[in-house]
């Protein structure tokens, strides 16, 4: 009677143990989740931000002859190739073209119109531009670090039992595009 | 030959990435926290009113403003180590975000400002960057550091008294009121500001009542998001006195907000 008692009373506390841990681990997991999620979407939000300080940047550099039409056509298809990309993999490469297609466009104003830069419209743009710019690779690295610590958890035991159970897949990290890194590129050949 | 300086080349990455020298790289602030002049190129007196501005910024408003001046960036960009600094020192109040960092490198000539989250609406970067031209950029090109820093300072404060709808120092007028073509010529600031408050003077009399600021030379006003008034109930906790002497961070979150200037 009494050993029957301990027994039960053993394998509820296992129970209650794994449930706790199940849970504990499962709620977890989804908190990093989100956090994740979350910083995915600051980065869309500041790409976006960026995006629509062109046509403003465009109104400013307007009164300067033709703006270099040339090198600003392949800022408008950077553009909208943004505004069509689904998927943060194709975002990402749809906003490193336009990335570099607004340097190149920004730089070859500046050079053909210096005066410019004594205009005070185009200097508060530059700064806009340039803080947008920040925000975005700040943003993607709080997402590299969040990413990292979900895509760790869920690797780690026992979380990676639930986590195969219930589909919690990594997440991919964000290349540091050119300039953004200080380290050296490694080949292996 | 090629694999082998591969293989140190990988190991040179790694070293540097093993956090060796991150406590260097940003060091921790200094007991009184908001004036951290590490590249000593603040006169005591000046350090000393700085901190006085700071701290009464801190008592009426919760916003903080801290002053950073380093030799060197150690290699990164001047947004990056102004951003890192800011979230390790926690600069602001933690529900506010109301923190901003006035970084200067004496060795790579670079001024930063980064603004926290809860300061973007009152400072996007374009009139961060204004501030920077028009207070302080012609001193750090003569190489009067001190001067310019503090000159700078002095305005980001008075713009975050602004913002929460508090008097700012006697003498101050926001920079928005002053005509754009005579950036960094302070002379002619000093001109254009008297000139300003007899307009302000006789607009506030003909536009008595209207709330909101007034629009002037048609200056782009780039606002990220408005974040209201004054918060009474805002809550102390950050940045407050500590028992045993100095100040410290509230814990304000950073998303690489502000403008910077090489000089």
């Amino acid at each position: 009677m009494k050993k029957g008692l301990i027994i039960l009373i053993s394998v509820i506390a296992v129970i209650v143990i794994i449930a706790g841990l199940f849970i504990g681990s499962y709620n977890g997991m989804v908190s990093k989740r989100e956090d994740v999620e979350s910083a995915s979407s600051t980065i869309s939000t500041y790409l976006q931000r960026r995006a629509d300080l062109i046509p403003n940047f465009v109104a400013t550099v307007k009164g300067y002859s033709d703006y270099e039409q040339e090198t600003y056509t392949a800022v408008t298809q950077a553009r909208s190739a943004l505004q069509n990309a689904n998927g943060a993999a194709e975002q990402s490469a749809a906003a490193n073209q336009l990335d570099s297609a607004i340097d190149i466009w920004v730089n070859a104003v500046t050079e053909a119109y210096p005066e410019l830069k004594a205009n005070e419209q185009y200097r508060a743009l530059t700064d806009e531009l340039a803080g947008s710019e920040n925000r975005i690779a700040t943003a993607r690295k709080d997402y590299n670090d969040k990413a990292k610590d979900y895509n760790t958890s869920i690797k780690k035991f026992p979380r990676n039992i639930f986590a195969s159970l219930f589909g919690f897949e990594a997440y991919d990290y964000f290349e540091a595009n050119e300039g953004a890194e200080n380290v050296p590129q490694v080949s292996f050949d | 030959m090629k694999r082998l300086l591969s293989i140190a080349a990988v190991l040179l990455v790694v070293l540097s990435l093993c956090g060796c020298e991150t406590e260097e790289k940003y060091p921790n602030h200094t007991e009184s926290f908001y004036v951290n002049d590490f590249a000593e190129v603040l006169s005591d007196a000046d350090e000393q009113e700085l901190l006085q501005k700071a701290v009464a910024l801190q008592n009426a408003t919760t916003a903080q403003v801290v002053v950073a001046t380093v030799t060197s960036l150690h290699g990164e960009e001047p947004y990056y180590y102004a951003t890192e600094l800011a979230r390790q020192w926690g600069v602001g109040n933690a529900e506010a975000d109301n923190g901003i960092l006035v970084l200067l490198s004496t060795g790579d000539r670079e001024i930063f400002i980064a603004v926290g989250y809860g300061l973007e609406g009152a400072l996007p970067d374009s009139k961060t960057g204004r501030i920077i031209d028009v207070y302080g950029l012609e001193y750090l090109k003569n190489d009067e550091f001190g001067k310019g820093i503090k000159a700078i300072s002095e305005a980001l404060i008075n713009e975050v008294y602004i913002e929460y709808g508090l008097e700012p120092e006697a003498g101050y007028v926001n920079i928005d009121m002053i005509p754009q073509q005579n950036t960094a010529e302070t002379g002619n600031v000093l001109v254009s500001w008297i000139i300003m408050i007899i307009i302000i003077v006789i607009l506030s009399f003909i536009t008595r009542g209207r709330s909101g600021g007034f629009f002037f030379f048609g200056m782009p006003h780039i606002h990220t998001g408005s974040h209201g008034g004054f918060r009474s109930g805002g809550g102390f906790g950050g940045g407050g006195f500590r028992g045993g002497g100095g100040f410290r961070g509230g814990g304000g979150g950073f998303g690489g907000g502000g403008a910077g200037r090489g000089f």
